[in-house]
């Protein structure tokens, strides 16, 4: 027994030094404490087109497994280009996950935007906006970090509901008629589908290039 | 200096239990699959299934195993008489090398799929396809080849009358896919991939390629 642990010394002692040791790059440099911005999926490449008024409509954007990226991040942030309108009333926004292929939900996770999951995002204002949106120049609202850790198992819908007010009906999202992105899209209107519980069924396919959703980034 | 040795050994256990004892391997894309729900294409025996996975469109994730996933959306039982993997260079017809594909250690099941084990969801279809992972194929995919799935569906047969296999209707994957009649399984380095088949539409059948 006493050889066992004299061994286990020397190979601890053998570890240490390799990884420690002789190694003047990590005595020298200290590493970057920011975290590099990655795509988790292939996303919109724009300029993007352009599709108007939804008051009173659900859109749901597909972030399909099997188009993700071999980059695991605990964090999952949603990216939405704005092509006009001077301000977004969202009533209420939710991921829903699936088995992938499967429209039946298996999650349901709150997404948010300062912090609130019904915000009103003032397109006018240049803090948000830094240039009036346009279909050349569209508007990208970052929302906040969901806390999610996307699967390859799984599909996700980021579902928004847009309050039915005279606000919505003037404004413009992106909409891309190419299928270089993995994301795509379905909307429905007279209904808010951002209460689907766990069971319940997402109403349709995606059939179309995404609404809205741009970027789907690790932070 | 005992207490420091036992001090050693704990440290090393506490060090290699977590490398070693725990080490999962998360499944990654290799290229980007199908995005579903799909459709569904009906009646499959006596067809050759060929699928391409594009050097072109690998994403760089090294493995050293390809793990192929189908995706069926009607019938009882698929009958499959063979299965092979062929290399080409990329953009070439000219077979360099030729794989056998297995599911269950052979390259000629039948696939249950009323069975539940198989397909967890009992009556399998187009938004509920059932989706057959087969044995870990050991390639390690180059971005410089492209690589050519066919799976035979043995002809003459009623259980491959009524297959369903999935057939994608938004184009946004990197496989494409053909079909042909008659066993194009047995083909030899040295050979070519059939000619009249053209690759410009999306795969039936082939869902996923990934690492696991």
């Amino acid at each position: 027994m006493k050889t066992v642990y004299k061994f286990a010394a020397l190979t601890l002692a053998m570890f240490a030094v390799s990884a420690y040791g002789v190694s003047q790059t990590t005595s020298t440099k200290t590493k970057p404490s920011t975290t590099v911005t990655q795509n988790l999926i292939r996303g919109v490449i724009g300029p993007a087109g352009n599709n108007s008024s939804w008051a009173n409509y659900s859109v749901f954007n597909l972030i399909p497994g099997s188009g993700l990226f071999p980059i695991t991040s605990t964090t999952t942030v949603f990216y939405f280009g704005f092509t006009g309108g001077t301000e977004a009333d969202i009533s209420n926004m939710v991921l829903y996950t699936t088995a992938r292929g499967s429209l039946t939900v298996t999650a349901v996770t709150p997404v948010k935007l300062g912090g609130v999951s019904n915000p009103s995002i003032m397109l006018s204002n240049t803090g948000v906006c830094p240039v009036a949106p346009s279909q050349t120049t569209p508007c990208i609202v970052r929302f906040d970090p969901t806390t999610i850790t996307l699967s390859t198992a799984n599909d996700y819908y980021f579902t928004v509901f847009y309050t039915n007010d005279t606000n919505n009906s003037g404004i413009s999202g992106a909409s891309p008629n190419q299928n270089q992105s993995s994301i795509s899209s379905a909307y429905y209107g007279g209904t808010d589908y951002t209460h689907l519980t766990v069971g319940e069924s997402i109403p349709g396919t995606s059939n179309r290039g995404s609404s809205f959703l741009m970027y789907v980034m690790n932070n | 200096m005992k207490t420091i040795f036992k001090f050693a050994a704990l440290t090393l256990m506490v060090l290699i239990v977590p490398v070693c004892g725990f080490s999962t391997t998360k499944p990654e894309n290799l290229e980007r699959g199908i995005v579903g729900p799909v459709g569904s294409n009906v009646g499959w025996s006596g067809y050759s299934v060929v699928e391409q996975i594009p050097g072109a469109g690998l994403i760089p994730v090294t493995s050293t195993t390809t793990v192929f996933y189908l995706g069926f959306t009607a019938g009882t039982e698929a009958d499959i008489s063979g299965m092979t993997l062929y290399t080409t260079a990329r953009g070439s017809s000219t077979i360099t090398a030729v794989t056998p594909v297995k599911l269950g250690g052979v390259t000629n099941p039948s696939i249950d799929l009323a069975s539940t084990t198989v397909c967890p969801v009992a009556e399998i279809s187009t938004f509920n396809p059932c989706i057959v992972r087969l044995d870990p194929t050991t390639i390690t995919l180059s971005a410089l080849n492209d690589y050519y799935l066919v799976v035979y569906f043995t002809a003459s047969d009623s259980n491959n009358g009524t297959l369903g296999l999935t057939s994608p209707s938004w184009a946004q994957t990197s496989l494409r896919g053909s079909y042909i009649t008659g066993n194009e399984t047995g083909l030899a380095v040295g050979g070519a991939i059939p000619s009249s088949l053209n690759f410009n539409s999306q795969p039936y059948m082939l869902m996923y390629v990934m690492t696991d």
